[in-house]
């Protein structure tokens, strides 16, 4: 693990020109650019709100609905972006990989760097109209470069788990993205955690609330949101907040790097056809 | 990760083997073996191949290395595994120092970004920092002369700029060993010499190159040790001559293929009748291992001149100077017309004189032409220092050196070769521009008809094949229709089968029937040729009767050579082998 910490050191410039490619492609040529960075999360999250704040009368608790979708949207889209992104990004770069023998995981990591920068305008956004709508910050702000560091562990974990998969097993894209839908409602995105507690029955609530990405999302609210904690303090534990997110990003990293030390002097093979 | 292993294992191997041989091993294969995975859905029946079967190589610090062989040898593999992009599948690899490695055209460029930014992108990939890329900059944008168009998208780049670029940044980043494959084949001749220049001074500052080419020549003359793949398998490895004889066995044993550069053994059917490229005339052109000091031309009285007399003789002599040590050059002379009509090119390979290296320093060598077959006009003369096989050439100046025929002008012809007449007669010009558009028309007899054109060799048999320097007579029949009383001229005229105006021989007609014209020696060098014929009315300035391109006829050669015209020449030099 250290040798890979030292590796990913020494090849930061790499990671950097990456990163800085993907924006670029990203942002060089329309119009808007990077404004694009926060006009698409924004529109989406304009339509979750007419369907489900006005058609669906879906109702927060403490927090204009609004601002409880943004603080939710933005930060999925930096997973789920990434995340595709990263799982065929092997492939896609393929003429890369193809140059030089350097580490096939710097593309994916790359990939989540260039989406968490694509995130953070969203982000400050998020924290001004959180200022402005809730008369100021909760004291766990603090704590928001931690919960970026966690959410960037999990996106990195699993996106170099799945794109070394993906190099031979192509059906792996379209599990992901089935399998991240289905996340998406799994996770209290639009929905208040309220409502979930009361619709499932106790232990399937528990089992509910045992998913990592429930804990990332509310780490996310209680850091952004004033008075966040306090409405669902009474129904999360701190072990489906803190634990289970952290064992599960320090799990998907061993695993994803496992996979790729496994996999490292095969990969290339696939990569032709 | 991945080279600090190699590293280690690199260190432990070549302590092991320091023993043994002198020279520090950069790389080193043992027992390596390759097998691509198939597609799952692969055809059954399809077993899969060894890609790689039991390599085991060393290369030496320093060394330039050559991997040759045929399509789908393996070649492009090897170079993948020494390169780190490829495991092998079996077997070791042990490397030591930085491997940098040039594929395709720069495989990793992105079309969207700007060559800059793509310089930046690429020579991180290849493991360079920003500080160090930074400071390379300005060298890789004057190497690749791209100017202005580096900050321009890399998908508005043509082919030839994007090698250059991509070359220019490997080289100019840091390493030790550099793999290149088969890429520099796309370059323009020019580049090219820039880039094998560039690759002589990595080999004169100690870096170890490998690289695989389809080119023979060229592996023969630029690298210290060859490596020769078939089927995944390595056939032979060593001196470079001797594997470059493997190959073209390799080649010549596979019915289909027609291997490049086979010496003529059959008889040479047609030579180069253009020069390659008027673009580069002017030019001094060549890796300048060996440069070209000064050319002299000197007259029969072995003055210098620029100026002389047709059918006089002309002595080419070119001083030179040696950088390096050469093996096996061989030495060359072409004269151009000054629109670029081939008109004879000499060199030491084709007359079979070996020269079999040459030394540092000075030196020179000379072509003693003993007459000038040449109608007045302006040529051009090239000479070059070519290595063994025309691969690359040590120094080059094409169309450098102007030549001037003195003579009456007055038709466009190319050449001026002896010929002897039956009956003597007077000389006149005809206006030949009335022949134009007229190729491969005759015209009406009116007051005179051509009868017959006749080639005959020296048995007095009719041919059209000729060897050149064979002696050929043209003998021509007329009849003369009704009142046929105004001296009219008789004109023949030689062309080559593209047009080109070689010879025109004009005498009086008078009362003849038949008129042959005997060449002694007929020096046309192979191809094919025509003969016209026309009866010149020298007063009314129009031709009577004409028939023009139709009359064909073919040369042969027993030797390769290059132009329109066999000019005997002899070759002298003086130099330290």
């Amino acid at each position: 693990m250290l040798t890979i910490l030292n590796d990913i050191f020494a090849r930061r410039t790499l990671i950097w020109q990456l990163v800085l490619k993907n924006l670029k492609l990203r942002y060089y040529r329309p119009a808007l650019g990077f404004f694009w960075a926060v006009l698409g999360p924004f529109l989406f999250v304009s339509i979750l709100y007419v369907v489900f704040s006005l058609i669906l009368k879906v109702q927060s608790e403490h927090v204009p609905f609004f601002l409880y979708l943004m603080s939710a949207v933005f930060s999925w889209n930096f997973f789920q972006e990434s995340l595709s992104a990263s799982t065929t990004s092997l492939l896609d770069n393929r003429n890369l990989v193809k140059e030089a023998s350097f580490p096939h995981y710097l593309l994916p990591i790359s990939i989540a760097f260039a989406n968490l920068l694509n995130f953070l305008p969203a982000l400050a956004i998020i924290i001004v109209t959180s200022f402005v709508l809730l008369k100021g910050l909760p004291l766990f702000i603090i704590f928001l470069p931690a919960v970026l560091c966690l959410h960037l562990m999990i996106t990195i974990g699993l996106s170099v788990m799945f794109s070394v998969f993906y190099v031979k097993h192509r059906d792996i894209k379209y599990i992901l993205d089935a399998a991240l839908m289905f996340l998406f409602y799994l996770t209290p995105v639009f929905y208040p955690l309220r409502l979930a507690r009361d619709s499932f029955p106790a232990f399937l609530f528990r089992l509910y609330s045992l998913n990592p990405f429930v804990g990332i999302l509310n780490l996310y609210r209680v850091t952004l949101l004033k008075g966040f904690f306090a409405t669902i303090r009474d129904y999360i534990g701190p072990l489906s907040l803190m634990v289970m997110p952290i064992g599960f990003a320090v799990a998907v990293i061993l695993a994803g790097f496992y996979c790729y030390a496994r996999q490292r002097t095969t990969i290339n093979d696939y990569l032709s056809y | 990760m991945q080279d600090k292993e190699q590293l280690l294992t690199t260190t432990s191997l070549i302590e092991k083997g320091s023993s043994s041989t002198a020279k520090d091993v950069a790389v080193r294969l043992v027992g390596v073996k390759k097998k691509y995975p198939l597609p799952s859905k692969a055809d059954p029946s399809f077993a899969g191949f060894w890609a790689l079967d039991e390599i085991t190589l060393d290369i030496g610090q320093g060394e330039v290395a050559g991997i040759i062989g045929r399509n789908g040898s393996g070649k492009t593999t090897l170079l993948n595994i020494i390169a780190g992009v490829l495991s092998p599948t079996q077997g070791e690899i042990s490397l030591k120092g930085k491997v940098l490695g040039l594929f395709n055209l720069g495989v990793g460029f992105q079309d969207e970004l700007s060559g800059r930014e793509n310089i930046f992108l690429n020579g991180s990939i290849l493991g360079a920092t920003r500080q160090e890329l930074e400071a390379k900059f300005p060298g890789i944008v004057e190497f690749s002369e791209l100017g202005d168009f580096i900050n321009m998208p890399l998908g508005t780049y043509s082919q030839g700029m994007r090698l250059r670029l991509a070359f220019a940044i490997v080289a100019n980043l840091e390493f030790d060993v550099l793999v290149i494959d088969e890429v520099l084949a796309v370059g323009d001749a020019l580049f090219q010499n820039k880039c094998f220049q560039r690759l002589m001074d990595f080999r004169r500052a100690g870096k170890t190159l490998i690289l695989t080419t389809q080119s023979i020549e060229l592996a023969e003359r630029l690298c210290d040790k060859v490596f020769l793949l078939d089927h995944g398998r390595l056939l032979f490895s060593g001196e470079p001559a001797q594997a470059a004889n493997r190959y073209r066995a390799i080649l010549d044993s596979e019915t289909f293929f027609v291997g490049p550069a086979k010496k003529a053994i059959s008889l040479v059917s047609n030579t180069k009748k253009w020069a390659d490229d008027l673009a580069n005339w002017g030019k001094k052109l060549g890796a300048k291992e060996v440069m070209i000091d000064a050319v002299e031309m000197r007259n029969r009285f072995g003055m210098r001149c620029h100026k002389i007399k047709s059918q006089e003789s002309l002595r080419i002599k070119v001083k030179f100077s040696a950088r390096d040590e050469v093996k096996e050059p061989h030495f060359g002379v072409a004269i151009f017309r000054d629109d670029g009509v081939y008109c004879y090119g000499p060199n030491t390979e084709f007359d079979g004189r070996e020269i079999p290296g040459l030394k540092k320093g000075k030196g020179w060598f000379e072509l003693r032409l003993k007459r000038a077959l040449l109608a007045p006009g302006v040529y051009r003369i090239s000479v070059a220092i070519w290595d063994k096989n025309e691969a690359i050439a040590f120094d080059y100046h094409a169309g450098y050196y102007e030549l001037t025929i003195k003579g009456s002008k007055g038709t466009n012809a190319l050449l001026n070769m002896p010929f002897k007449f039956a009956p003597e007669g007077f000389k006149c010009t005809p206006d030949l521009t009335l022949l134009e558009n007229k190729w491969e028309q005759r015209s009406e007899a009116k007051v005179i008809n051509i009868d017959s054109i006749k080639l005959l060799n020296r048995l007095g048999e009719e041919k059209n094949t000729f060897m050149t320097n064979e002696p050929v007579k043209l003998s021509i029949n007329f009849s003369p229709l009704n009142g046929c009383n105004k001296d009219p001229y008789l004109w023949v005229g030689i062309y080559r089968d593209d047009g080109i105006y070689c010879q025109g021989i004009t005498t009086l007609l008078g009362e003849n029937k038949d008129f042959s014209i005997f060449f002694p020696k007929l020096p046309l060098l192979p191809g094919d040729y025509r003969v016209s014929v026309g009866i010149w009315d020298n007063l009314l300035k129009e031709f009577l009767v004409y028939e023009h391109g139709i009359y064909a006829f073919k040369m042969l050669f027993d030797r390769q050579d290059h132009g329109t015209i066999y000019l005997e020449h002899k070759w002298r030099w003086n130099f330290k082998i």
